[in-house]
């Protein structure tokens, strides 16, 4: 019996994980911007193909794998950038960059990259699930004692140490890192005292999208799934754990999505999987009504 | 002048030839009602291609004296509207008989409804719907309802000695009715069900489903869903080392199932009507002749079209020359046992379901094998 909690709860974080890497990106934009990026889960997706690309192909190691999905997911970013985002930071008027309407576009925008991405992967590799070859999947079960764990859990986990301190790092110790959490506080007065605002975001584009591309091939070679809408199903989750976690504390969305995912893989026990989605839509209503800031919501600053 | 003249005799004469020749040749036509354009497209003229070799073989094998059939085919678009315009038009048609198709069951059972009305006898390849050979007494189909593979899979189950089972189906009415189905078969045999466990469309993750069932420790897990799904989940339970049989409806067979999970699909037992791979000789026969056509393997999709059309032409011939829609549909009820390349089929005479010789697939080293 307490193996298998036990093994619930890993199963769980394995999940929560997967949405944590999704939900850095996310929110990194999220807290720059302070819209919604939809078309995060189409990096995720680029990043699952290129990365798929390159293995198909070339055939080249995984770390080189991860390391070109990176590099696509953050060229991806700055692409989506230009098309979607750039057009309407074109007055630079207050009044422009104040109104509510200007951002409220951009969501729609970044809405339409999303479709047409996802139609252009799918009218170039079909809507079927791609084929992996076997030794590049992250799948490989590791023995403990009476749990099982698997070699891509380690992986999940390593990337989302890795990519959390990355962040903090950057965001708390670097220069690039000030001017995002400044823009982030106050666009306007960092624009009057001399930051680059359009620099900045690009920057926290590229950097999202690099974070959401890595995450995208690790994940599909965890699951064993690489196909032109993978990105969805995760992104919602990751969207309700950016909810949860305050809407622009990084690692407030990385614990919520832990969290999440340890309570749907519970929530197994007493309900059937079909139901599962409800603990997350709860959640969020809960988090809505109770904690209208988030969980790990801060007042003032955003990243 | 008198050439000239001589020149229309000779063609009057020619004229008059020809038409006795029509005369003794008599045309029956038979309706197509398929999506040929539109988002279901690719199964439409998969039924098309498959269709046109079985006519083109029943004509030549002079099964028929007298007469030679003919196909009219009608892009229904899959939309349910356009399928009952067409519907009105192959009833208005003197000369149309008996009607193939149409694709989904929705699309189906819409024209079904004018087919029924007006006596006209309907055969669908592919409508699984429990509820379509309910709406009159002129609908077949020639496709297995899963109220007939759980059982069929239940008892292959017991027989090897599995009895205690748990499910994890797909969560919509496919799966629903799959789970549900099996489970009753199981029952009746004496079996028992530990869990049923659904899964959204679009899950990938089924390591809490896969914990949770396999912790009632059943025999055997039945895994009702699509190949893409079925892939995750056998890798899945490879990684987490469940290491019990586990059974499958004919959904998951597909190459690509195997592509997609390669070691970890070894050992998986499955139901199936149809499989290119099988030495039997008129699958040998249709395969090699689709290839040669079509340059492709012929899907399951093609296999039902061609067995549909196979036993709408034997109906005909077993009536004759001067058969009309009332004689063809009681024909057609009184199928008993038309060897087709998905299995022997027969309908019951009176619920015209059919009841289909289905084959037991297990995977070993990478490939679909048949089990006797």
């Amino acid at each position: 019996m307490d193996t298998y909690f036990l093994m619930q709860v890993i199963n769980g974080l394995s999940v929560g994980m997967v949405y944590a890497l999704i939900a850095i990106g996310f929110t990194l934009i999220f807290g720059v911007l302070n819209v919604v990026n939809f078309a995060h889960g189409e990096m995720y997706t680029i990043g699952a193909f290129a990365g798929l690309v390159c293995i198909n192909l070339l055939g080249w190691p995984l770390a080189f794998v991860i390391l070109v999905a990176l590099v696509v997911g953050g060229l991806a970013g700055i692409g989506l950038e230009r098309l979607a985002f750039k057009p309407f930071r074109r007055f630079q008027d207050e009044a422009s960059l104040k109104s509510r309407a200007m951002r409220e576009a951009t969501l729609l925008s970044s809405l339409a990259v999303s479709i047409i991405i996802k139609e252009l992967i799918q009218h170039f590799f079909g809507a079927e699930m791609q084929t992996i070859p076997a030794q590049y999947l992250l799948n490989e079960p590791i023995q403990l004692g009476s749990i099982s764990l698997s070699t891509g859990q380690f992986l999940i986990l390593g990337s989302s140490i890795v990519m959390l301190g990355g962040l903090q790092y950057i965001l708390y110790r670097t220069r690039i890192g000030l001017s995002i959490r400044a823009i982030s506080n106050n666009p306007l007065g960092a624009k009057y005292v001399g930051l680059s605002v359009d620099k900045t975001i690009i920057a926290t584009f590229a950097v999202g999208s690099m974070l959401g591309g890595a995450a995208g091939i690790m994940v599909g070679l965890y699951y064993g799934a690489i196909f032109p809408t993978m990105g969805f199903a995760p992104s919602i989750k990751a969207f309700v754990a950016m909810v949860m976690g305050g809407l622009s504390s990084i690692p407030g969305a990385v614990i919520c999505a832990l969290i999440l995912g340890v309570c749907e893989a519970l929530a197994t026990d007493f309900m059937t999987q079909g139901w599962s989605d409800m603990v997350a839509y709860s959640f969020l209503i809960l988090t809505l009504i109770f904690f209208p800031q988030g969980i790990f919501g801060a007042r003032r600053e955003r990243v | 002048m008198k050439l000239n003249r001589l020149f229309v005799a000779l063609a009057a004469l020619a004229i008059l030839f020809a038409a006795s020749a029509a005369q003794a040749e008599k045309t029956i036509v038979l309706g197509y009602s398929l999506p040929l354009t539109g988002s279901h497209a690719k199964y439409g003229e998969v039924f098309r291609n498959a269709a046109q070799i079985q006519l083109e073989k029943f004509n030549k094998s002079g099964k028929l004296p007298g007469a030679t059939v003919e196909i009219l085919y009608e892009d229904s678009k899959s939309d349910p509207k356009e399928a009952i315009n067409i519907a009105r038009k192959f009833v208005d048609d003197e000369r149309v008989v008996g009607v193939l198709g149409d694709f989904t069951s929705t699309v189906s059972m819409a024209a079904g409804r004018v087919y029924a009305m007006e006596g006209m006898p309907q055969l669908s390849q592919t409508a699984s719907h429990p509820d379509f050979n309910k709406i009159g007494d002129f609908q077949f189909r020639n496709i297995t309802t899963q109220a007939f593979e759980g059982p069929f899979v239940a008892k292959w189950a017991t027989s090897l000695g599995y009895k205690k089972f748990a499910i994890v189906a797909i969560q919509n009415d496919w799966g629903i009715s799959a789970a549900e189905n099996f489970a009753k078969g199981l029952k009746d045999l004496g079996g028992e069900v530990t869990d049923i466990e659904y899964f959204n469309p679009g899950n990938r993750d089924f390591r809490s489903i896969l914990t949770k069932v396999a912790r009632d420790k059943p025999q055997a897990i039945y895994l009702c869903m699509m190949y893409e799904e079925g892939a995750m989940i056998l890798q899945q339970r490879k990684q987490l080392g469940i290491d019990i049989p586990f059974f499958g409806t004919s959904s998951l067979y597909s190459p690509k199932l195997l592509e997609l999970a390669g070691d970890s699909a070894n050992g998986l037992l499955l139901s199936t009507t149809f499989m290119p791979d099988s030495p039997e000789a008129n699958v040998v026969e249709f395969v090699t002749e689709y290839k040669k056509r079509y340059g492709d393997d012929p899907s399951m999709f093609a296999a039902q079209a061609y067995d549909a059309v196979g036993i709408m032409l034997d109906a005909i011939a077993s009536v004759g020359a001067d058969v009309n829609r009332q004689s063809l549909r009681d024909a057609l009820a009184a199928t008993k046992g038309y060897p087709g390349v998905t299995g022997s089929t027969s309908f019951d005479p009176e619920t015209r379901e059919p009841v289909k010789g289905l084959a037991r697939m297990r995977i070993e080293d990478g490939a679909f094998h048949l089990v006797d």
